[in-house]
């Protein structure tokens, strides 16, 4: 049982983002997506995540289909993100932040809370101590009432990936978790990273830090041009000629460039033109 | 019937023109700062005012006659308010550009109120004749009458959104608006001057929105510091059917909605046999408003806003 | 900012003096009030009913993030259910506490109903949908002249009572609208910390992050507006049984600006904000009774400046119900 991409699809206008993708993730891995910039690695985990419609093809996990589904629903069906750019909820405390990741289970009784303070305390000091251990994990512990928008950027990454654990997920979807995070913070990250590795997870990493990527998976794709490239593990993919071709290029790519480049311009032309 | 077809059809024409240049002004604000720019309707009003005076003094103290005092008024009129405009964002709007999406909107409601009750301590709140800009002719075309007056407000509403219209697309400015309001972050980098295009659109927009306030108080022959509010309601309606951003959409969507409501005011008795009268008319525009928003929110000619397309940090 | 910076600023100590000052105020402001002459009570009595909306509109503007410039609709629900539902209009004559039930469940109502297709629509939308739902309803209220009286509105309401016990004096009103304000404020409170609370708060910073750990949104929303109303329509419905006269006058436009206006000037989210932003726009201009016209360009002058210079508000976001009791009581 296990997440599966059938025929995946994403088309902008004309603009094929995801080119019939066709792939599976085995629970217990950390899973590496990689590619050039523009290959569709953010757009899978967005469809993935519900961020974005998915044009044709499906996703299914443990044999439900998601792609289906409103963003809200995918998410209560086992599948947490972290994004590109920070989202975070800036103006409430770290500790709240994660906190409301129970409403989807505890919403039905907020009434409870309203008119009874005896389990309205309860239920409040019940998950702050839920949270109060998995910031401790991610070394949070201390920033537990600071505003999340205060926090050190490097603390902020950390903390959207504490997020993403508190409903307990099968699936955590990573948009480039080491952007911005200097040497001994990726450090941090990998080691945080490897120690979340369960029998029941599905761990999908999009990353741009080799190193990274290396260290930490157990299996990579390759993406490029919307099309998956390559599948194995990290020695695979160092050792394929494709792959090195994906990310030096090739003469030939000179000129598709250069066409790629007309072909915006004349769109833009139009499109200028249209919404003056 | 078919005078009356013709009539009414003039009817809407006239009234769509005047939505249109408010209507602009929305769009334009929206194309540039992402802002609902609640005080827009208040430049409408400051038009008919500001040209009243302006013509009471030309007439009055300078001695200046006719057509050439009402031509004269109109200019003068429509620039200051432009000018007004401009002061307006300097103060309350720029100094929140890095706020929450709801702080400038708040701060445009904060402006509206002030401008509706500066005005009525000035002037008085009571509703104030206003001349009309045009003699009193009537013409009848196959048995509708059409006024010299809604001919003349025509045409200036032509002239202004032709005008605007070479602005936009084919001036320098209009390039750099243009390319602000498609991303501000990626002109910012490109050094273009954002403020001047900012300016630029809340110059423009009021000079719009204050012609379309002085041509209604002249149809109407009458205005108040009150009369903003509900006609720039109305405009901001036409703006979203039109699809917001676009300018030809606000142009489009003024047109459809003064036909609807032109139209649904005429046969609104008719169709339910006189238990809804035309005093609905306004409760029409807003039907139309939120069945459009429901149906197609991104408007007529609006590129469809979805969240793939653009992500706000802050939905507000 | 420096993260001890911030970690003090997050928990300062509680301000004993301050949360003295202000219960002591307040205990004094109610011990005083039947000593004061009927002019005054009034003045407060519409205090308290200011209050009761700006928490209820609090909740779609402060919490949820949604800028809803038509809550005067909900407000006129509410009167005309106690114009219509106690007065010689349609010759019905209802008990006060099952009307104000009745108020309250049409509110909810008309919430939901205006919330289930607006809810769905872009942040920036709503103000403007909500603003022409507003004028509908009072356009509607002017022009149904058979039901409401059009704008001569309906005179000569019942006099309210609770159990047997006559409301009409202006001190009686003072006493029902300051139990109702506490109820409803210690709800609302609850439910801002209860996990709704938390979940309108993310979706007032990220709607689609919001989404994104599995809150229904739309839900959410409809929550906060249902909630949001019935508040409304219950002040309504006090409203009128104390003016024991409604007319569509009282809910323009101009009203929804002055409750936003009220909740941006004493603190967006913050009951105690409400409060102080109440006060300052009702009492206020009572104190400049002279200038009458040119409080309003004060007010208008004041938000701009105030969203500004102090986009929190005066009240600062942290003093809040929770300070207060810690403060008085030492935990």
């Amino acid at each position: 049982m296990t997440l599966v991409f059938q025929s995946l699809r994403k088309v902008y206008g004309e603009v094929v983002a995801i080119d019939g993708v066709s792939t599976d993730f085995a629970p217990g891995m950390i899973h590496g997506v990689i590619g050039p910039n523009g290959a569709g690695k953010s757009t899978l985990i967005n469809m993935t995540a519900g961020s974005y419609t998915v044009s044709s093809g499906s996703i299914t996990l443990d044999g439900k289909r998601l792609d289906k589904l409103k963003k809200y629903q995918i998410a209560n069906s086992g599948i947490a993100r972290t994004y590109q750019n920070i989202r975070l909820f800036d103006q409430m405390s770290a500790i709240e932040n994660l906190e409301v990741c129970f409403y989807p289970a505890e919403v039905a009784a907020a009434w409870r809370e309203v008119i009874w303070p005896p389990y309205a305390n309860a239920q409040r000091r019940r998950r702050r101590e839920k949270c109060m251990e998995i910031l401790r994990f991610f070394d949070l512990q201390g920033y537990a009432d600071v505003d999340a928008g205060g926090l050190p950027y490097g603390r902020q990454r950390m903390l959207e990936i504490a997020r993403a654990l508190v409903a307990n997920p099968r699936v955590l979807l990573l948009d480039e978790p080491a952007a911005g995070l200097n040497h001994h913070e990726t450090a941090e990250l990998t080691a945080k990273l490897t120690a979340l590795r369960s029998p029941d997870r599905i761990m999908i990493v999009v990353e741009h830090d080799m190193d990274l990527v290396m260290t930490l998976c157990d299996s990579i794709i390759v993406m490029h041009h919307g099309k998956l490239l390559f599948r194995g593990t990290p020695s695979e993919v160092q050792a394929s000629t494709d792959v090195q071709l994906a990310y030096l290029g090739t003469a030939n790519d000179i000129d598709d460039i250069r066409a790629a480049a007309q072909d915006r311009r004349a769109q833009l032309g139009i499109r200028a033109r249209r919404r003056s | 019937m078919l005078g009356n077809l013709i009539q009414q059809t003039v009817n809407a024409l006239t009234i769509g023109s005047i939505y249109a240049l408010i209507a602009l002004g929305y769009t334009m604000v929206y194309g540039v700062l992402r802002m609902i720019n609640f005080a827009h309707g208040e430049m409408f009003m400051l038009g008919a005012y500001v040209a009243f005076l302006a013509l009471s003094l030309l007439v009055g103290d300078v001695g200046m006659s006719g057509a050439l005092a009402l031509t004269v008024a109109f200019l003068v009129a429509i620039f200051l308010v432009g000018l007004i405009g401009v002061g307006i964002e300097r103060v309350a709007y720029k100094p929140l550009r890095s706020s929450t999406r709801l702080a400038p909107m708040l701060s445009s409601l904060g402006v509206s109120l002030s401008l509706v009750t500066g005005v009525q301590i000035l002037a008085g709140p009571q509703p104030v004749a206003f001349p009309s800009f045009f003699p009193v002719v009537r013409y009848q075309v196959m048995g509708g009458t059409i006024t010299l007056m809604q001919i003349g407000i025509l045409i200036a509403a032509f002239v202004l959104m032709f005008g605007l219209h070479v602005l936009v697309n084919r001036s320098r400015i209009g390039i750099i608006v243009r390319a602000v309001s498609e991303s501000r972050p990626t002109a910012q980098l490109l050094g273009i001057n954002v403020n001047g295009a900012i300016s630029m659109v809340f110059f423009v927009g009021p000079l719009l929105g204050a012609a379309g306030g002085i041509l209604y108080s002249s149809y109407y022959g009458i205005m108040s510091p009150s009369m903003g509010a509900v006609i720039g309601l109305k405009a901001f309606t036409a703006a979203i059917l039109g699809g917001i951003g676009s300018i030809p959409g606000a142009m489009l969507g003024a047109f459809i909605l003064a036909f609807i409501e032109v139209w649904g005011t005429a046969l609104l008795p008719i169709v339910t046999n006189g238990v809804l009268g035309t005093e609905y008319r306004d409760v029409l525009a807003f039907a139309i408003l939120i069945l459009v928003l429901l149906v197609r929110p991104a408007g007529i000619l609006g590129e469809a806003v979805s969240e793939e397309s653009i992500v706000y940090k802050r939905e507000f | 900012m420096a993260a001890a910076d911030t970690l003090a600023a997050a928990r300062p100590p509680a301000n004993r003096t301050i949360s003295w000052l202000v219960f002591a105020i307040a205990i004094a402001l109610i011990v005083a009030t039947p000593f004061l002459p009927n002019y005054h009570v009034r003045v407060l009595n519409s205090l308290l009913i200011y209050i009761l909306l700006g928490i209820g509109l609090n909740i779609v503007i402060g919490y949820t993030g949604l800028l809803d410039l038509g809550f005067v609709a909900f407000y006129a629900v509410g009167a005309y259910s106690y114009g219509l539902l106690a007065s010689p209009q349609l010759g019905l004559h209802m008990p006060f506490l099952l009307i104000l039930l009745v108020a309250a469940c049409l509110g909810a109502v008309t919430g939901i109903l205006l919330g289930i297709p607006v809810l769905r629509l872009r942040g920036d939308y709503l103000a403007i949908v909500t603003l022409g739902f507003g004028e509908i309803i009072r356009i509607i209220i002017n022009n149904l002249d058979w039901l409401t009286g059009g704008p001569q509105g309906i005179a000569r309401l019942d006099k309210a009572s609770i159990l047997g016990i006559q409301i009409a004096r202006p001190i009686d009103f003072f006493w029902l609208l300051l139990i109702t304000v506490l109820i409803v404020g210690t709800v609302v409170w609850r439910l801002e910390r209860s996990i709704l609370g938390k979940a309108w708060a993310a979706i007032r910073e990220d709607q689609d992050a919001a989404r994104g750990i599995g809150i229904n949104t739309t839900n959410a929303k409809l929550a906060a507006f249902a909630t949001s109303a019935t508040i409304g329509s219950i002040a309504g419905a006090i409203f009128a049984a104390s003016q024991r006269f409604v007319s569509p006058e009282s809910f323009t436009l101009q009203e929804s600006v002055l409750i936003v206006l009220m909740i941006v000037v004493g603190g967006i989210g913050n009951i105690f904000g409400i409060v102080a932003g109440a006060a300052i726009l009702i009492l206020l201009p009572e104190l400049l009774r002279e200038f009458a016209e040119w409080r309003i360009l004060f007010l208008g002058l004041l938000m701009i400046s105030l969203i500004i210079a102090r986009p929190a508000g005066i009240v600062p976001r942290s003093f809040g119900p929770e300070k207060l009791i810690r403060g008085l009581f030492g935990k």
